[in-house]
């Protein structure tokens, strides 16, 4: 496996065995990362109402925003493969 | 044999010759100089170390400090740090000759020891727990240190945090705490039986002198202590006393961040650093005032996270 998680609560923190480094993931990107490891294909709509569900929040344009940056983020750092 | 049973004489003449063998923590060292300081320094700070010969025992580090060229000696005189034979720094004006023996022999555990894991912090102990002390240059780390060691507290180390990565235990190395500027009459007033040696001025760290190691924790050396508390310090003129709990993943990053050698060990300082955050309660602290901090520390030891 390539990433080993540890979570501490709302946050966690995840190593890259291939890069060798280390993240932090804040509370969103931790609720991101375990959604797409339940469905490894949702898109960021998707993935944005399924949050505002799961968390009782409005999926307005603020949560889209971070949502869409969050999801970059992880993309970039291969915690998530982006459709 | 203690530093201290050797008379002047005799640790010079070593120290000339084939150098003095001593025993910090899980380390040994062969020490060689012909700088009158460095000698100094080791008598007034090493007094309850183990010495030997240098040719009776095994050293895992050699190092000397020394003068690099005689010429030098009248012409703005310097010291150079050399370990096994190599010489990684450049080298100090003759007067940081002490300062530099003790930040080299920091150097030497840090790029060598990958047993442990290892942070850039220090560490105390009472009650049976130990509280790991992270935090970046002048944040009042080293005083607070000095402070909790004459108060009661073991000292472990005042720099080296050393996790040995199979027990998850930290390992004493109670060498000397260095102190640095205001300190060192902070730590001077706050306690008579606080001993600080002469002190180097215009060192890159400003001014500098350690405060020797009380006799207990030396005495203690070879007890690892099991990490019970991550926290910390910052000193703020007028602050009040507080502990303010902390992230445990944001206090897993600075760790790691602040580990001499997290990424030497890959996966395993993932697991050792993460092992060590799940057994520990991590706290901010500020503080003004020393013996506030203090008592606030001995609460916290009278409490310790498995007393639940």
């Amino acid at each position: 496996m390539r990433f080993q998680l540890k979570e501490y609560g709302a946050e966690a923190v995840a190593f890259d065995t291939a890069s060798g480094d280390t993240h932090y993931l804040a509370p969103l990107a931790l609720a991101l990362f375990q959604l797409y490891r339940e469905f490894p294909g949702l898109s960021s709509d998707g993935a944005r109402h399924m949050l505002a569900q799961r968390h009782t929040i409005e999926p307005g344009l603020p949560l889209a925003t971070q949502v869409d940056e969050t999801l970059d983020g992880l993309c970039r750092i291969g915690l998530i493969r982006p459709e | 044999m203690k530093l201290l049973q050797l008379s002047s004489a005799d640790l010079l003449e070593c120290l000339r010759g084939s150098g003095i063998w001593l025993r910090t923590g899980p380390f040994s060292l062969r020490v060689r100089s012909r700088v009158p300081s460095v000698a100094a320094g080791l008598a007034d700070l090493y007094g309850q170390f183990e010495v030997r010969r240098a040719h009776e025992s095994f050293a895992d580090f050699h190092v000397s400090v020394n003068a690099p060229n005689p010429l030098r000696r009248w012409l703005r005189p310097q010291v150079d740090f050399s370990f096994d034979g190599q010489l990684p720094f450049k080298p100090l004006p003759y007067d940081q000759a002490y300062p530099m023996l003790e930040w080299g022999l920091n150097w030497c555990v840090s790029m060598h020891a990958h047993q442990y894991l290892i942070i850039h912090a220090a560490v105390v102990e009472k009650n049976g727990g130990a509280a790991i002390l992270p935090a970046p240059p002048g944040s009042g780390k080293s005083t607070l240190t000095a402070g909790l060691v004459l108060s009661g507290w073991r000292l472990l180390s005042d720099e080296l945090t050393l996790i040995d990565r199979k027990t998850g235990l930290i390992h004493p190395l109670p060498r000397p705490v260095s102190l640095k500027n205001q300190a060192i009459p902070v730590i001077q007033a706050f306690s008579r039986e606080a001993f600080i040696n002469r002190p180097s001025h215009d060192t890159a760290k400003g001014t500098v002198a350690h405060l020797r190691p009380p006799k207990e924790s030396v005495r203690r050396q070879h007890e690892p202590a099991p990490p019970a508390w991550v926290i910390f310090p910052k000193w703020t003129a007028g602050a009040e006393t507080r502990l303010t709990p902390r992230s445990k993943a944001q206090t897993f990053m600075f760790l790691a961040q602040n580990a001499f050698n997290y990424s030497h060990l890959g996966a395993d300082g993932f697991r050792v650093g993460t092992q060590l955050v799940d057994r520990t309660a991590c706290y901010d602290f500020s503080y003004s005032r020393l013996d506030e901090a203090v008592a606030a520390f001995d609460r916290l030891a009278d409490t310790p996270p498995w007393a639940g």
